[in-house]
């Protein structure tokens, strides 16, 4: 896929996706078409993120409807989807007294690399995942954190255009999860491939995502693109001054800026089109008021999962 | 890209077939297969029955030689077609055991560790899977059964000349058709217990108890009956039923041999189904 159809066409397209497993309604008619680079998929436990990754696996066929993935569809085109896509499950997986760069290796092979380029290719991705060290280790042997990362690893190995991450944080201690965000932020920011990361951790898909779905119940409870939202709330800006300052009220109010001011020093103000934080700075330096403290304060993803999760229609 | 550059790219190189992609598995599954030193040396000595037959026969044709050994010129009078049976018997006997040493963890490795997903969300469906595993069993079994069996087939026709090979195409036939049979039904069935029992020594257990202590049981129904349906759940006198009427020979049971075939066939669909049904639950639910 081009860079110019990446842009253009969705990287997920559901049309009345429903998922019955069991006799029971999993996923419930989801509509949607999601054009994020990076898509994150939030839900509470039993909402059915990790059975919409599967289904886009084509591990469940679907009940009714369909689902186009990287311009793919689920009926028929399973196998040249999956060749597009990384997938980094939830729980452990691996396979058994395997190296990590044999298990690696093994992984980009089934994707259809010749064996020198996968052996190659296994080598430089778990150097990138910070594995390099451990390549040659058992897998039995790699505690929680190398586990995951060496699930990164495989994932990406055959360089594929959708990466699906299930719970990619799950189970790392802080210096791990901040290697691992930082390392999936970098593939985002690579811009070669989408990411459609699955997450209960709203700090992780709002760092990362550029789009979020939520699911409920089966059913999808808000659709949000963050990126507009945080273009859309811009404006809001919370400030906290040294000392009350009048004389700076008044010039922020000469700026066009709406503000409350608070006796000890706060203000939450809204920006005049064309307005920026650079000219609360210039105005604060000539006045000489020390800023304490500054927030662009915006409509944050908690905010919005929490309505979604509130509004039992869903909210799309 | 290199090792330093810890760097990610997209791979823009070329792709293997989609048709052979399962043979990866195979591949994967043989290397560590053969990881085990007292494994290769098993599987050397599971080619002697095939190497003394290939011997025999070389021997039987060379009176010079016979003589200089000091053994009997008339040697070449006991290649008859009971020669070939048995050789049949000692060839397919290792390759029980090669499956029995071998398959237990094909697929219950893979079970126990969770990795089914990660084979599925390649370009590879639940089948090529099955087939990946299957493949690693009859690559093994292959060599010293069939393909021995028909060297040796062949090498007696050569050394017979004239249409010997015509009048006894059945000999070859046997070889060929029986063995594939077992390598079917024997791989199958060891599949589907390795992916429904997780420990070895019980996989290996059952795949005994199915083999013999059925035999026995069979027998019993014969014995009780006194008839020979029993022989529908006796999966040697099975094989052994479809190879004799592949000589040409009397068969031990007393069915008739499409029912040994049935026996067979059944066998096998009963380890396909058992083996669709654990592999989909694990796709399903964890």
């Amino acid at each position: 896929m081009s860079q110019a159809e990446t842009a253009s066409s969705p990287a997920i397209g559901l049309d009345g996706l429903t998922v019955d497993l069991g006799g029971r309604p999993i996923l419930v008619d989801l509509c949607a078409s999601l054009r994020g680079r990076a898509i994150g998929l939030l839900g509470p436990n039993g909402a059915g993120k990790t059975t919409l990754l599967r289904t886009l696996l084509g591990f469940f066929p679907p009940t009714a409807g369909s689902a186009d993935v990287l311009g793919f569809s689920l009926a028929g085109q399973g196998k040249q989807l999956r060749a597009q896509i990384g997938y980094m499950p939830e729980n452990d997986a691996f396979v058994a007294g395997m190296t990590a760069v044999r298990f690696v290796r093994l992984m980009a092979e089934l994707s259809g690399l010749p064996p020198e380029p996968a052996l190659e290719r296994a080598h430089e991705t778990l150097f990138y995942v910070g594995l390099g060290e451990a390549r040659y280790r058992k897998l039995g042997t790699f505690s929680t954190g190398m586990k995951q990362m060496v699930k990164l690893a495989q994932a990406l190995v055959h360089g594929p255009q959708l990466l699906m991450l299930d719970e990619p944080t799950n189970g790392l201690d802080p210096p791990a999860r901040t290697r691992m965000l930082e390392l999936v932020a970098d593939i985002r920011d690579r811009g070669e491939a989408h990411i459609l990361l699955s997450s209960h951790l709203l700090g992780d898909v709002e760092m990362l995502c550029d789009e979020v779905m939520i699911l409920k119940n089966g059913r999808i409870a808000a659709i949000c693109d963050l990126e507009a939202e945080r273009k859309a709330n811009r404006s809001f800006v919370e400030l906290e001054l040294q000392a009350p300052n009048e004389a700076f009220s008044a010039e922020l109010t000469k700026l066009g800026c709406e503000l409350a001011v608070h006796e000890s020093g706060r203000m939450k103000l809204v920006l005049p089109e064309g307005r920026t934080i650079r000219d609360l700075y210039t105005v604060a330096d000539r006045l000489d008021v020390g800023i304490r403290h500054i927030d662009l304060k915006r409509d944050s993803l908690q905010d919005i999962f929490l309505r979604a999760m509130e509004d039992d229609n869903g909210g799309v | 890209m290199a090792v330093y550059e810890r760097t990610w790219r997209r791979y823009s190189g070329e792709l293997t077939a989609l048709k052979g992609r399962f043979l990866v598995v195979t591949k994967y599954a043989l290397a560590d297969v053969f990881a085990s030193r007292l494994f290769t040396a098993f599987f050397a000595v599971c080619f002697l029955p095939s190497v003394v037959g290939l011997l025999f026969i070389y021997l039987s044709h060379n009176a010079t030689l016979l003589q200089q050994l000091g053994m009997p010129a008339d040697l070449m009078d006991v290649l008859t077609a009971k020669f070939f049976m048995i050789l049949f018997s000692w060839q397919a006997l290792p390759a029980f055991l090669v499956a029995v040493i071998v398959s237990p963890s094909l697929i219950s490795a893979d079970l126990a560790n969770n990795a089914l997903p990660l084979y599925l969300a390649r370009p590879i469906d639940r089948r090529e899977y099955v087939l990946g595993k299957m493949a690693v069993l009859a690559i093994l079994l292959s060599p010293m059964t069939w393909v021995m069996g028909l060297l040796i087939f062949g090498l007696q026709a050569y050394f017979e000349g004239g249409d010997w090979w015509l009048q006894n195409y059945r000999i070859g036939l046997a070889y060929l058709v029986g063995h594939l049979a077992w390598i079917a039904v024997i791989s199958m069935l060891s599949l589907a217990i390795s992916a429904w029992v997780r420990f070895k020594p019980v996989a290996r257990g059952v795949l005994f108890g199915i083999i013999f202590i059925l035999a026995g049981f069979a027998q019993a129904v014969n014995g009780v009956t006194g008839t020979s349906w029993g022989d529908l759940i006796h999966l040697v006198r099975a094989i052994n039923s479809v190879v004799m009427s592949l000589f040409g020979a009397p068969t031990p049971s007393g069915l008739p041999v499409v029912f040994n075939w049935l026996t067979l066939a059944a066998a096998t669909a009963l380890s396909v189904w058992l083996i669709n049904r654990k592999l989909r639950p694990h796709e399903v639910v964890r």
